[in-house]
């Protein structure tokens, strides 16, 4: 038995059957999506002084990423329109593309943009003569206009206390219980090790979390932007401070040495950091799901499997196209909700 | 879209318009991203800057929806009117009720600004 109106229309609605299916999906996406937009709204606004850390943002990677998903765009709807042109030749070329840009997407988030939160921490002081001291330590003389910095580009609210604004930067090395030596972090420091499970809980900075070693008392941080050479001279005034994150001549990395008994709160840009990294993980985690399965589909409609329709019944086939086409302008249309909100606001 | 058998210069007139949509995406995002960075240099205030990037951002759904999503030509079919028409209002309920509870939840104000003495205790003071 032949399923009625899957290649052509009914007469009553205009559409055929997968069309209705899939804007009723779609209207559902709307409201999983729209619950997490409201979320997102709640959290802002309830975010604490100090909590909200968009200024971390890589626009220029967040505008590459929305450029591409643009021209996946573009592509998918082409790529329809070849198959309503007879072209089969010309679809594949624009559904390659689309795939391509699909996967630059994710690629970019998975081995970059989330990478780079992960491995990225914030240490916030016990009290404003730690955050002082480790300031100067890190910026020398420029440690007042760093603090402003942070304070206004990345919280966008001057008026935080010092106590609020966190030293950012890589941990590069740590320092255990009854050994004075540094113990390099290098390449441990990698989101797909585990490694980026260091926390220093803000209840009991004692307490060094998950992965970090439990007899840790000092992490050397190299902060952002800081002038090793620069700052040197600042250190050598600080007798708690050592400049090197190594001991040994010869080493790459400089940092800052910072009691774990000095520390309020250590934590890498994951989503326990803050309600804003918190939603952002959500949400971009959310839509990168999206676009995988998008990549699945619209790779099955590439593949002998799926092109095989075509052969059989090319309505029906332009249909599949479309209906998956409109799942992927979907995805476009998060994303460019989701870039303002993240990125740039 | 509802012409299944349309002539090919019907598509070939699409395919210009789906082309046309793609650079005003492209070129809305860019001029989204240089605001942005005209927002920061002449420090314009948040609202303003949340009222034109969701503008831009409203304008760039809008583009997808009519031309690349075929709605333009589909809106004429109920069974999408209605589920659309029935999304939006939705969306829009949940969106207006979050934006007018906020300040009914203990906490989601910030009022901690205007307690006295908080400049003595800013970041500027502290340096």
């Amino acid at each position: 038995m032949e399923i009625p109106y899957n290649s052509t229309q009914r007469p009553d609605t205009g559409l055929y059957n997968a069309k209705v299916g899939i804007w009723l999906f779609l209207a559902s996406e709307v409201m999983l999506f729209g619950a997490l937009f409201s979320a997102y709204v709640l959290l802002r606004v309830g975010a604490s002084p100090g909590t909200w850390s968009m200024g971390l943002m890589n626009i220029p990677v967040g505008t590459f990423n929305t450029v591409i998903l643009i021209l996946s765009s573009v592509t998918v709807v082409m790529a329809w329109a070849s198959l309503k042109l007879g072209d089969f030749k010309a679809y594949k070329k624009y559904q390659i593309a689309t795939i391509l840009c699909a996967a630059a997407f994710v690629l970019v988030k998975w081995s970059y943009e989330w990478p780079a939160k992960f491995t990225h921490y914030d240490v916030t002081f016990k009290d404003a003569t730690a955050a002082k001291d480790y300031f100067v330590a890190a910026y020398g003389d420029n440690h007042s206009k760093q603090v402003t910095k942070i304070a206004k580009d990345r919280y966008n609210d001057p008026e935080l206390q010092i106590t609020q604004v966190p030293l950012s930067g890589h941990i590069v090395g740590y320092k255990v219980k009854g050994d004075t030596h540094v113990h390099d972090v290098g390449k441990v420091m990698n989101i797909w090790n585990g490694a980026w499970f260091w926390r220093i809980n803000w209840q009991d900075t004692n307490m060094v979390a998950l992965n970090c070693p439990k007899d840790i008392t000092a992490v050397i941080l190299h902060a952002d932007g800081a002038d090793d050479d620069h700052a040197k001279p600042q250190h050598a005034k600080t007798a708690s401070l050592s400049t090197d994150a190594h001991s040994g001549a010869g080493s790459k990395h400089h940092g800052v040495e910072i009691p774990v008994s000095r520390i309020k709160r250590l934590s890498s840009l994951e989503p326990a950091h803050s309600p804003f990294f918190a939603i952002y993980f959500t949400l971009t985690g959310l839509h990168a799901l999206h676009v995988l399965g998008g990549i699945v589909v619209l790779s099955y409609n590439l593949l002998p499997i799926g092109t095989r329709l075509w052969l059989k019944d090319p309505d029906r086939f332009a249909n599949r196209i479309e209906t998956t086409g409109l799942f992927w302008h979907f995805v476009d249309l998060v994303w460019i909700f989701l870039f303002p909100i993240l990125y740039l606001l | 879209m509802s012409d299944h058998h349309a002539s090919p210069e019907y598509y070939h007139g699409l395919i210009k318009k789906f082309k046309a949509v793609g650079y005003t995406l492209i070129i809305a995002t860019l001029v989204t991203v240089g605001i942005d960075y005209f927002v920061e240099k002449y420090e314009v205030s948040f609202p303003k800057a949340l009222a034109f990037a969701m503008l831009v951002a409203v304008i760039k759904a809008s583009c997808v929806i009519a031309v690349f999503m075929h709605l333009w030509w589909d809106i004429k079919w109920k069974t999408i009117s209605i589920t659309m028409a029935c999304t939006f209002f939705f969306f829009a309920a949940m969106m207006y009720l979050t934006i007018t509870s906020v300040n009914d939840v203990p906490g989601l104000d910030n009022s901690y600004r205007k307690l006295p003495g908080q400049a003595e205790h800013s970041a500027l003071a502290d340096k």
